[in-house]
């Protein structure tokens, strides 16, 4: 031996002090958002006397639920290095369809609610096929999309509302006073994205994917293979979303869930993720969904007027994530 | 190598989308008599009440003898405003507009005027541009009408929430100044409550679920549309239409099905097939050489348990 | 410079460091990864704002406050990533920002007599239309040095130059060195590389953890550099005593016949178990395209490649990644590694697979693996969950290495391993060589660093203009041999080195 290596220094013992408990700093520390929904929440309560009852908090939870399950699927895209323009629209032409299939065609509700899921699925898997083997954008195939599913959704229904069979409706109501179906969805959604991001051979992928996409290639992920998945897994997720959100109003509407991708985009990047892909996380985006959920209550609470609510809903938006961008900075 | 396969791809999409296009549209052969063609620029298609206007339309326009190209503008203005452009460029010989914004109709329809084609408005008004005529139901009626049945409904007392449409529409304008104007007869009814839901269904059934935590003692609720209302009763559950009195805009099937069953009290219905064949007929009218007025209301009615068969 | 202190978070990144530079010499500042090179230099430039000490110009204290000042005062700085954008042209580079004008519309034509005459005199002899991304690294590198001229600048801060470049462009590029320093420019040079300093620099300055540890002249003996670098003493650059190793006979890998027109031709070449074969030749030979080409990354039009005597699909990386191939990429930063990922996640990125059952991720077994290879490298991390991005230029090739020690591949091929890493992190890396081949694996290293594929190598493949010219053995091979043969003895061979510059 002709050197004297030096052995790695190893630091990852926790430097002692009396901060806060490891667990709660690194739940602070992972997730800024946190922190600004808990200035919101506490801020909302001291405004209006109505916001911290179990009715409200679990009409927020419900009212977030759509939001939240397309934001899952629009944070696979966006960690990937992507993104998906098209949810609002998947969503709504996978519940008019879920209507066509079981109002009009008869199918069985389980199996219209499985067809319906397929839908979304295959609306996906034409964005990944897009992206992957016809190298359009992502911007692009699924802005594509957005319009195309809208139309279709508009094409089955004839423009009209479908009723859905009342055998659905439970699927949006409340279980009793605490506890809400859509809610519940959400939660097991959440957990199935979170495992599916941290636990799964392509959710790995597609953080290694959109942190750097030819080190994944060169490290064998088979990375178009990888994106068709992450296209079809973001249309499931909204076709979920979209059934969500029929199931409530116990009809499937052409133009429902219309603008709802802005959310769900905003949802993910105040939840920490970033644009430029390789850095997100379902429990962030679940944060960010109850941010603008908790907003939209609150400013119908406080009767504020129309134009200002957009005018707050897009400041809360900014500083959100600029309040996470000085914490990552410090 | 890479650059000129996607263009040749783009080209080839074109050419096939171009093929289809020419399909579908060159399908009618000319009937003998001179073949009128006028443009329909309709807002956006995604509502039963547009389609309805569509529908009235064309069965007028084929009555009559005419060829009536309807262009969809999705909601936005900027679409509409090509489309217009189209239509000023391939000479129609006249134009119904139903406009996105009825601010920024203006500068197509002045484009139009220049070319001496005449525009007919249909349902929503254009600002700071004269056009022909404008045929609209009469949303100020409507929304006096609105407020005399919640108030009817209430005993003429009571609190009430007002879901607003989107508030840069003539309609949400028109229906909320009518509305207000009427409430003032009735001192007794209060609106407490005064939130957008944009014309949305689902946005309604949240806006109210949130203000009932605010408000839970309201007695009414007027929706500027159908769709809002319907979103309310989802909302109030049980209490819709018996504790909670209903008051929509529109007269849409989902209205009509909701008067039936209860849950909602009053709907102030329009009419949209008439419409869309009021506007075709004042077109034809310009076309032909006839003075027209320069404001066709089209009534609205209010419809209740009692009448709704006629209408649906 | 005197007295410069700066204080990260946690970390003091200079400590009392002076500095000096006269007109019209060639100060080289010498130092490990992470000794403060960067941090000093980032200061001079205006990128930083120093803690404590001062800068003097002539006698007088100045105020370096932002990279507008260094340019008002004359400095200017040429980083390893260049600040060019590559789809304008030359010239449009050049005077990006501050482009003549005539009646407020751009002079293009002054503009470009302008480029043509900086390009002369930095030895480039392409149109000043031509769009930079058409330019190879040495002409992106001749175009920035050429900016820096065209700002007047008196001090020119050149952080390792020659690390991307082959031995005939550092040739070139000492040319214009000496020019300017001729011409009274002060210039800071930094590198890894010890046998330059003897060609180029006048003066040396070692840093080490953020203090200047000696000034001593620049013929100083490599030894005395490198104790004073180090602290220590490296007996032994190369710790491989090649040639002596009996390879079996069986070939893990074997290509024959491996073309792609325009690019490469004819390639044959064997690898065989505990071996290291080195593979030396001019940027643009076709060095990496082929190694590209073997491990699947880029399809080729003809040819075989085959591992164990198992042919392999071509344009397959999976299918090579599964006989055992591995490729550590020339671009570490770029094709190596998720930076935004932590260690582990990368250590882990190629057995990803395997360790997945049911399409779940045994992310226990994951880290384990991460920690015991991480632990066998030595990387130098605060944990396995730090991010790959803040580790040293060293570390992280250790972690790109590691992913494929993971993956227990058989043939690794490494693209320039040790390009842009300090001197003790380098050994380090050989001598992990050499456990790999001692344990039956073998190494494809193709290097631009001559010394060091001498150095390392038991059998030389020395690549000309897409073909290889000649295989040496460890005891055939030297610098001149090496050289013969990668400057091509083919008739367009010598057309090619053409676009050297001429007139000096």
């Amino acid at each position: 031996m002709a050197i004297d290596t030096q052995p790695g220094h190893r630091l990852d013992k926790r430097p002692s002090g009396n901060g806060p408990p490891p667990v709660i700093r690194r739940l602070v520390l992972d997730n800024g958002a946190l922190l600004a929904l808990v200035a919101m929440v506490i801020l909302m309560a001291v405004l209006s006397g109505n916001f911290f009852t179990t009715t409200n908090i679990v009409n927020v939870g419900v009212q977030a639920s759509v939001t939240a399950i397309l934001a899952y699927g629009v944070t696979f895209a966006i960690v990937s290095g992507g993104i998906d323009l098209s949810v609002g629209s998947v969503a709504a032409f996978s519940a008019v369809m879920l209507g066509w299939f079981t109002t009009n065609q008869g199918v069985p509700v389980f199996f219209g609610v499985i067809l319906a899921i397929l839908v979304g699925t295959a609306c996906g898997l034409v964005n990944g096929l897009l992206i992957a083997y016809g190298k359009l954008p992502p911007f692009i195939a699924t802005l594509a999309m957005l319009s195309a599913a809208r139309g279709l959704a508009q094409v089955v229904s004839e423009g009209a509302p479908i009723a859905l069979p009342d055998s659905l409706s439970w699927v949006g109501e409340n279980l009793n006073d605490y506890i809400a179906t859509p809610v519940l969805i959400m939660i097991a959604m959440g957990l199935i994205a979170g495992l599916v991001l941290m636990r799964t051979y392509s959710g790995r992928s597609m953080y290694a994917i959109g942190g750097n996409e030819e080190a994944a290639r060169l490290s064998g992920i088979r990375v178009q293979r990888q994106k068709i998945i992450v296209y079809a897994l973001v249309g499931a997720f909204a076709a979920v979303a979209g059934i969500v959100l029929a199931s409530r109003l116990v009809s499937a509407q052409p133009n429902a869930a219309e603008g709802y991708e802005l959310d769900a985009i905003a949802a993910v990047v105040i939840g920490g993720a970033s644009l430029a892909g390789g850095v997100g996380k379902a429990s962030g985006t679940l944060i960010g969904a109850l941010i603008l959920a908790v907003l939209r209550n609150g400013l119908n609470l406080l009767d504020v007027s129309a134009f200002w609510q957009q005018v707050v809903i897009g400041a809360v938006i900014a500083l959100a994530v600029l309040l996470d961008t000085l914490r990552r900075r410090a | 190598m890479s650059m000129r396969k996607s263009t040749s791809a783009v080209v080839m999409a074109t050419a096939v989308a171009l093929t289809v296009t020419a399909c579908g549209s060159d399908s009618d052969s000319g009937d003998g008599k001179e073949n009128v063609k006028l443009g329909f620029a309709i807002s956006a298609l995604n509502q039963p009440f547009m389609i309805q206007m569509k529908e009235g339309a064309e069965a007028e326009a084929k009555a009559q003898g005419a060829k009536i190209t309807v262009q969809d503008g999705q909601d936005d203005a900027s679409t509409q405003a090509n489309q217009m452009q189209n239509f000023t460029s391939q000479q129609v010989k006249g134009i119904i507009i139903n406009p996105v914004d009825s601010d920024a109709a203006a500068p197509s329809v002045k484009a139009a005027n220049n070319a001496k084609i005449p525009v007919i408005a249909a349902d929503r008004s254009v600002n700071k541009e004269k056009v022909k005529a404008t045929v609209a139901s009469d949303n100020v009626e409507g929304g006096k009408m609105a407020a005399k049945a919640i108030a009817e409904q209430l005993g003429e007392k009571g609190k009430i929430l007002q879901l607003r449409g989107q508030v840069s529409t003539s309609a949400a304008r028109e229906r909320n100044k009518g509305f207000t104007e009427g409430l003032k007869e009735y001192p007794n009814v209060k609106v407490v409550a005064k939130q957008p839901a944009d014309f949305l269904r689902d946005k309604g059934l949240n806006v109210t679920q949130n203000v009932m935590q605010s408000h839970p003692d309201i007695d009414g609720v007027f929706a500027e549309n159908d769709e809002m209302a319907l979103g309310a009763i989802k909302a109030l559950g049980g209490k819709a239409g018996k504790d909670v009195k209903i008051v929509g805009f529109d007269g849409t099937p989902d209205g009509f099905k909701a008067i039936k069953k209860g849950t909602m009290n009053v709907t102030i219905a329009q009419q949209p097939k008439e419409l869309g064949k009021m506007s075709v007929r004042n077109a034809m009218r310009v076309v032909d050489g006839t003075d027209i007025q320069s404001q066709i209301k089209v009534p609205v009615k209010a419809v209740t348990k009692k009448n709704v068969d006629r209408f649906s | 410079m005197e007295g410069i202190r700066k204080v990260f978070p946690g970390v003091v990144a200079l400590d009392g460091v002076d500095f000096d530079l006269r007109a019209g010499e060639v100060h080289v500042l010498l130092g490990e990864n992470g000794a403060g090179k960067s941090t000093l230099i980032k200061i001079l430039s205006g990128v930083y704002r120093a803690d404590g000490g001062r800068v003097l110009q002539n006698g007088r204290p100045v105020r370096v406050a932002g990279a507008e000042a260094a340019e008002k005062l004359g400095i200017a700085a040429i980083h390893q990533e260049f600040n060019l954008v590559p789809h304008l042209s030359i010239a449009e580079n050049l005077f990006l920002g501050r482009q003549p004008r005539r009646y407020g519309l751009l002079d293009r034509k002054k503009m470009e007599a302008d480029a043509a005459v900086l390009l002369q005199r930095v030895g480039v002899d392409a149109p000043p239309r031509t769009p930079v991304r058409e330019l190879g690294i040495a002409g992106r590198q001749m175009v920035e040095i050429a900016k820096a001229l065209s700002l007047r600048a008196r001090v020119l801060i050149m952080d390792e130059p020659t690390a991307v470049l082959t031995a005939e462009e550092v040739n070139r590029l000492f040319a214009i060195v000496r020019k300017l320093r001729s011409e009274g420019v002060g210039i800071v040079f930094i590198t890894h590389h010890l046998e330059e300093i003897p060609q180029i620099g006048d003066r040396v300055t070692v840093l080490r953890d953020g203090r200047s540890v000696g000034q001593v002249p620049a013929s100083a003996p490599e030894d005395e550099l490198v104790q004073q670098m180090v602290g220590r003493s490296i007996e032994q650059q190369y710790p491989r005593d090649t040639g002596r190793v009996t390879p079996s006979a069986q070939p893990l890998l074997r290509v024959t016949g491996l073309r792609r027109a325009g690019v490469f031709h004819d390639i044959h070449f064997e690898v065989r178990a505990g071996e290291v074969v080195g593979v030396a030749g001019l940027v643009g030979a076709g060095r990496t395209e082929v190694a590209r080409a073997v491990f699947g990354a880029d399809p080729y039009d003809a040819g075989t490649v085959e591992v164990l005597g198992k042919r392999l699909p071509g344009h397959n990386v999976s299918a090579a990644l599964a006989s055992g191939l591995g490729l550590v990429p020339e671009d570490r930063k770029g094709q190596g590694l998720v930076l935004g990922s932590s260690i582990q996640e990368n250590l882990g990125l190629v057995t990803l697979r395997k360790a997945t059952r049911g399409g779940l991720v045994d992310r226990a077994a994951q880290k384990r693996d991460a920690g015991r290879i991480a632990e066998r490298m030595a990387v130098r991390m605060a944990g396995l969950d730090q991010h790959v991005g803040t580790l040293s230029g060293g570390n992280q090739q250790k972690v790109v290495i590691g992913k494929w020690l993971l993956a227990q591949s058989r043939v690794l091929i490494l693209d320039e391993p040790t390009r842009g890493i300090d001197v003790g992190a380098k050994v380090e890396i050989y001598q992990l060589i050499n456990e790999l081949t001692a344990s039956g694996h073998a190494v494809l290293m193709i290097s631009s660093d001559l010394p060091e594929v001498l150095g390392m190598s038991d059998r030389v493949l020395v690549m000309s203009q897409g073909r290889i010219a000649g295989e040496l053995t460890a005891r055939e091979a030297t610098q001149d041999a090496v050289m013969a043969l990668a400057v091509g003895t083919s008739a367009h061979g010598a057309n090619e080195m053409e676009d050297s510059p001429r007139g000096h």
